[in-house]
């Protein structure tokens, strides 16, 4: 009750609503015209300075935010080429080694086959200068053979026939080796 | 021990007289509204030299960092980015002169340091003459930009209207003139209200711990500056917002005749 009472009796309304306020017009105009002064002067030599800085770094922020964004898309643009010039290498690079396997079968074959040309070229060879000298040696072995068969023939028939008819001997032998 | 109906409480809803110059009274409101005028100006000053300078420390840093938030508020609430900087300078310094100006309440000697039987401490925010004038300020200030927006007929309109050929819209408009005059008296009496409560919250605190208070009265000064942050900051949102308000209302009244669309969005821009 105490309390009550103290504060009821604080400041008893004295004339009007206003001035039971406090509110004292000139007072009031004086706060205002001091307040509005207070508001010309800092907006016309503070406020811009701030206001420039807060600007300027949020264009800084706006303009690194721009260049991060640029760059993520740069990134992710460079990242689908690279995956697309890795898709065309991986299949160059499979037609290159199908080409490769193809071309060395082909080269195998064909150095296969002109190996087998050239073995039978070689066999064929061998076998032609086998033959000729088969050839030449049973050609000396029948010359010799007449040799000593006219050697043989002279020896038995010196003996028996004279020189003229020897001669005609040997001529006929001869003729008929032939 | 004296009980709290024994001991010597003195308040005063109005703010008392130190001393006259002439028929101008100076009350102690006044006094300590002087000193918050020079902490602000000092403060502020500071800053704006140290940014203009790009010499930053940590004060400086705290200070910007308020001041891009109240900044990002302006632009938030406001969309005409023209407006929006030119209502800055008034509303910003709202912020920052309440601010310190109830933040001056919590000085200790409050109650305590007086002269001639008047204490000398009482903040600015809790002299109706302080807030009542801002509110004015804040008023006026609006309504010009409402009409260099809207222009003086087009301003007019969103008050005035043909009750015979609208009667609903007159109706709002008549709303709209006793809601502007609502809005003045009431940002003047929450600041007011809040302030001196804190104020008489603070000497009753200090009467009724009486040796304690010491420890007690630290916790309710914190309370009281994050109080005084809170005012300063409706304060400036209401600024704000009544300026928003005010620049669109010719644009719904316009393009709308259907008053139940408009009245939503003002609803939610007010709330």
């Amino acid at each position: 009750m105490n309390t009550l009472t103290q504060f009821a009796n604080t400041e008893a309304p004295s004339g009007d609503v206003f001035s039971a306020l406090g509110i004292n017009w000139m007072t009031l105009i004086f706060q205002i015209v001091a307040f509005l002064l207070l508001v010309w002067l800092l907006g016309k030599f503070v406020y811009p300075w701030l206001i420039k800085s807060v600007d300027e770094r949020q264009e800084k922020i706006a303009a690194g935010t721009k260049a991060a964004a640029e760059a993520q898309a740069a990134a992710v643009a460079a990242e689908a080429r690279i995956e697309k010039l890795l898709k065309k290498a991986r299949v160059e690079a499979a037609d290159i080694v199908a080409t490769a396997k193809l071309e060395s079968a082909s080269a195998l074959a064909a150095s296969e086959e002109k190996a087998k040309k050239r073995a039978d070229q070689i066999v064929a060879d061998a076998k032609a200068d086998i033959e000729k000298e088969v050839i030449g040696a049973k050609k000396a072995l029948h010359n010799e053979t007449l040799e000593l068969v006219a050697l043989a023939t002279t020896n038995v028939t010196s003996k028996l026939v004279d020189g003229a008819s020897n001669e005609a001997l040997i001529a006929d032998a001869l003729k008929a080796v032939k | 021990m004296n009980t709290f109906g024994a001991l010597d409480l003195h308040i005063s809803i109005a703010a008392q007289e130190v001393f006259a110059i002439g028929p101008f009274p100076v009350t102690n409101a006044m006094l300590t509204g002087i000193a918050g005028l020079i902490i602000t100006i000092a403060i502020l000053f500071y800053v704006g030299g140290k940014v203009k300078k790009g010499r930053y420390n940590r004060f400086v840093g705290l200070i910007q960092w308020v001041f891009e938030g109240l900044l990002k508020s302006i632009d938030d609430v406001i969309p005409d980015r023209v407006l929006a900087r030119k209502i800055t300078p008034l509303a910003v310094t709202i912020f920052f002169f309440v601010l310190f100006s109830y933040w001056l309440s919590v000085l200790p000697g409050l109650e305590t340091i007086t002269v001639g039987g008047v204490p000398i401490l009482r903040s600015l925010t809790a002299d109706l003459n302080f807030t009542l004038g801002l509110a004015i300020i804040t008023i006026v200030t609006v309504q010009m930009y409402a009409i260099k927006h809207l222009g003086i007929l087009g301003n007019a309109k969103g008050y005035f209207r043909n009750p015979i050929r609208d009667p609903i819209g007159a109706f709002e408009g008549a709303l709209e003139l006793i809601g502007e005059i609502s809005r003045g008296t009431a940002l003047a009496l929450r600041l007011f209200g809040n302030a001196f409560a804190g104020e008489v919250l603070l000497i009753v605190i200090a009467a009724l711990t009486s040796y304690f208070a010491t420890v007690a009265l630290p916790f309710f000064m914190g309370f009281e500056l994050f109080i005084g942050f809170i005012q300063a900051y409706v304060f400036f949102v209401l600024t704000l917002i009544f300026t928003a308000l005010a620049v669109s209302h010719g644009d719904h009244s316009e393009s709308s005749s259907d008053h139940s669309l408009a009245k939503p969005k003002k609803a939610k821009l007010a709330g």
